[in-house]
């Protein structure tokens, strides 16, 4: 199928054996200046045509809606049991596929997904928004009317508090998809609820805001009215397009840095009032036992937190030779603020070394980090710990364990682990007594 | 800190230098670090909208005073929709129902998933049956529970045991009760199943027991007392309630744990015993089975089963469809039933000899290496297309 160049094919057979055998020195060799003269294997993939350089490719527009690569079909959400009602996958949640991701922003459809009671799907002509109870002027807006109002974009982390839940009691899951995948950054576009209460008219009585979701489980959750009327959002907008089903379209509130469940998806209703309401998901759910067997309720937002997301069991060092030189990195986010810096150990928090940001460094949204090392093939002990602008450092698996326990299930944020053995292999382990 | 202390020292030393070079009217942040005010509800900080700047984002400064979209609700509207409930009975509605209704509609419609008698189900919340005794703080003693040093017993998670309010518990049935079909119980039927979860803990309104013949109403719900009414902190009830938030998030290292950034020959607090140094835990039984599989390789996916497209399809439209999608090019378009009944009247081995060999404006093999047989797979397709 493919043409080939005008190259000696004679001994072809013999060349592709030499080929094999050669291969993974020929970089080596290619570059030694003690061996300039020796035959190197040529690369198929260079020597001949490659098959998509001699046909005509796919119509510029057949997939009105693109996809990403077929090669890429492994990288998606992925979920378990363990993260169900008994297997039911309708109150589950799908975890992103973080070692495959690049940058601050995850694509819509690894945005990873929690639902109570399914993914609801929402006709935009028959949504309809209510602000009331103790505002002047109570509304109701259409999907069309909300747009109308002037809108804002930010870049925020989403995470689930329960992120790492299954890590409290020891390691349980074998990747970084699993240990920490409940969370995804976006940029997020809507109005500032502040925006629209200016007009509406707060009554000065009004301490929480009811904010409902119209799904089957009808989500509803309790805020203070200081997080409404510093950066709280009404968003539609999700890095560029309408969110996500999964993510509540048309509508979702938007905490900026707070539990992704507060964050309620098809947004169909806020509420003023005077007392908190003590909803479903902020009493039997998401309240955090603590070893007292007393249990911390309205857990607002998530804890400065950090990942190596490379290496990391997905990402292995298994091809590094002895002396290669390569990036140590990953994300760090705080819900608290900003990220300030990252420290990284590779004695399991015994000595540390700052690493360096890189990229965007924005409040309560993923950051990068970076750092250099040249790999010894010894074991390690890596982690990283990040420290944000609230005066927040990460705690290790003792410290955090030390002040609630084991068994609180939310907000999670000890120091993380990746056991790397002589052989470039890795794996979740933790540090704890 | 010291180090944290001149790392910021540094970044600012460096920052200023570089913005008197290339902005001169921009005061000097450290990149990342933006101007915030410290005592946010959550612990965390707030950073101030200023001069069309919020953080590193600008905004547009015009006034938004007057912009106003949308309609007022009806009354009807808010009735319909305005149907939440406090712990104070705000919105609960009017209606009632007994324990031994509750007994029926529950053993019908949620024993299923939580259990007889509310006593947990497979993987679905136990919502009666935990000990409800307490210890001298007034901690419920089963939630004092951890799963750790070889103790196994875990924390048992029931209304009576864990939760604070019983209007909680209609509200929940009512709306997002049963799992499949939420919304589906009436308002008196709802207070006949929380009437039977209450009874199964326990709970006694105003002194008096559920037995069979409770009945349960708004004015009686409102007076419910769940045992682990005072298990939760911090208060987020009465006048103080968002400062008692503030300043129990204000000292986090006390009340939600926090780390220390400690650079050398650190140390972590000790295990059960307060000395046992931390050791290397890992993985005893790793979660496998997870949806999709496992899967890392950058391949082509699995065809699917039982796929019917033809075989030529996909070289058709690799090589021949950019003359053959439509006539304009002077070729029977692939589709056009007159066309190629016309083309067909040669017969079939004169088609593919023509396509091997070419002709008119067409190159052999529309320009392509493939083999006959291919090629033959192809027209094929090309004459089943167009039928």
């Amino acid at each position: 199928m493919n043409k080939t160049l005008e190259v000696e094919e004679s001994n072809s057979v013999s060349r592709r054996e030499f080929f094999k055998k050669t291969a993974s020195v020929s970089a080596v060799a290619a570059t030694s200046i003690l061996a300039p003269s020796a035959v190197l294997a040529d690369d198929e993939n260079i020597i001949h045509h490659v098959e998509w350089g001699t046909t005509l490719g796919d119509e510029c527009n057949k997939d009105p809606y693109g996809y990403p690569s077929k090669y890429e079909h492994n990288v998606v959400r992925r979920t378990s049991a363990l993260m169900s009602s008994a297997g039911d996958m309708h109150a589950a949640i799908s975890m992103t596929p973080l070692a495959e991701l690049s940058g601050i922003i995850v694509p819509n459809g690894l945005h990873f997904t929690r639902t109570h009671n399914g993914v609801a799907h929402i006709d935009p002509n028959k949504y309809r928004l209510m602000i009331h109870g103790l505002v002047e002027k109570p509304i109701v807006l259409t999907l069309e009317e909300l747009k109308k109002y002037p809108s804002e974009s930010r870049i925020l982390v989403l995470e689930c508090p329960s992120n790492s839940a299954a890590e409290w009691k020891g390691p349980q899951f074998g990747t970084l998809q699993f240990v920490k995948g409940m969370m995804s950054c976006s940029e997020w576009t809507g109005v500032r609820l502040k925006t629209i209460l200016d007009e509406l008219g707060l009554k000065p009585e009004a301490k929480w805001m009811l904010a409902e979701g119209s799904d089957g489980s009808e989500m509803s959750r309790t805020v203070p009215i200081e997080k409404v009327l510093d950066d709280a959002m009404i968003v539609w907008g999700q890095n560029g397009e309408a969110l996500r089903n999964e993510q509540g379209y048309p509508v979702r509130l938007m905490l900026p840095g707070w539990e992704a469940n507060l964050c309620v998806k098809w947004l169909k209703r806020l509420e003023f009032g005077d007392k908190p309401w003590y909803a479903k998901e902020e009493t039997s759910k998401y309240t955090a036992l603590t070893a007292s067997g007393k249990a911390i309720q309205h857990f607002y937002a998530n804890e400065v937190n950090s990942v190596i997301t490379s290496p990391c069991p997905e990402k292995d060092w298994k091809d590094l030779e002895k002396g290669d030189l390569v990036e140590i990195e990953g994300l760090a986010w705080s819900g608290h603020g900003t990220i300030k810096g990252v420290d990284i150990s590779f004695d399991g928090g015994k000595n540390w070394i700052e690493a360096n940001l890189k990229g965007l460094v924005l409040p309560k949204a993923w950051t990068r980090f970076s750092y250099m090392y040249r790999y010894e093939g010894k074991p390690l002990l890596l982690q990283s710990r990040s420290y944000d602008d609230s005066n927040n450092v990460q705690p290790t698996v003792n410290q955090e364990k030390a002040v609630v326990g084991v068994e609180g299930v939310y907000h999670r944020n000890a120091i993380i682990t990746w056991q790397v053995t002589d052989m470039g292999e890795v794996s979740n382990v933790q540090i704890r007594s | 800190m010291f180090k944290l202390d001149r790392k910021l020292v540094t970044i600012g030393v460096v920052l200023a230098l570089g913005s008197t070079l290339a902005l001169a009217t921009v005061s000097a942040v450290a990149p990342g670090i933006y101007k915030s005010k410290s005592g946010a509800i959550d612990g965390g900080v707030t950073y101030p909208r200023e001069n069309g700047n919020y953080t590193v984002y600008k905004y547009n400064q015009q006034s938004t005073k007057g912009v106003s979209f949308g309609r007022a609700p009806t009354a009807n509207e808010i009735k319909a929709w305005d149907v939440d409930a406090r712990p104070d009975g705000v919105g609960l509605p009017e209606g009632e129902g007994s324990v031994e209704l509750g007994d029926e509609l529950y053993e019908e419609q949620c024993a299923v998933c939580h259990g007889e008698f509310g006593g947990g189900g497979s993987g679905y919340p136990q919502l009666a049956g935990g000990n409800m005794a307490k210890d001298e703080n007034g901690a419920m003693i089963t939630l004092k529970n951890q799963r750790v040093y070889g103790n196994t017993d875990a924390p048992k998670r029931t209304v009576g045991t864990l939760w604070p309010v019983a209007t909680t518990l209609f509200t929940y049935i009512r709306d997002a009760m049963p799992y499949a079909h939420p919304k589906s119980l009436t308002n008196s039927e709802t207070y006949a199943i929380t009437a039977y979860i209450l009874a199964q803990n326990e709970i006694e309104i105003d002194g008096e027991e559920m037995d069979d013949e409770y009945v349960l109403n708004k004015e009686k719900l409102m007076k419910v007392v769940l045992p682990n009414r005072n298990g939760f902190y911090p208060n987020i009830d009465g006048p103080t309630a968002q400062e008692d938030i503030r300043a129990f998030y204000a000292d986090r290292a006390k009340n939600i744990g926090a780390g220390v950034r400690c650079m050398t020959n650190c140390k972590d607090p000790g295990g059960q015993d307060g000395k046992t140094p931390p050791a290397v835990m890992k993985i005893k039984y790793e979660m496998k089975d997870v949806v999709p599989a496992y899967a890392y390789a950058k391949d082509l996916p699995p065809k699917k089963k039982g796929g019917l497209e033809h075989p030529g399809k996909e070289a058709y439209e690799k090589s021949c469809a950019v003359c053959h999608k439509t006539d304009m090019m002077g070729a029977p378009a692939v589709g056009d039933k007159h066309a190629w009944e016309a083309t067909l009247k040669q017969g079939i081995d004169k088609v593919y000899e023509n396509t091997i060999n070419g002709k008119n404006g067409m190159p052999p093999k529309g320009g392509t290496s493939l083999s006959d047989d291919k090629i033959k797979e192809i027209v094929d397709y090309m004459v089943q297309a167009s039928k």
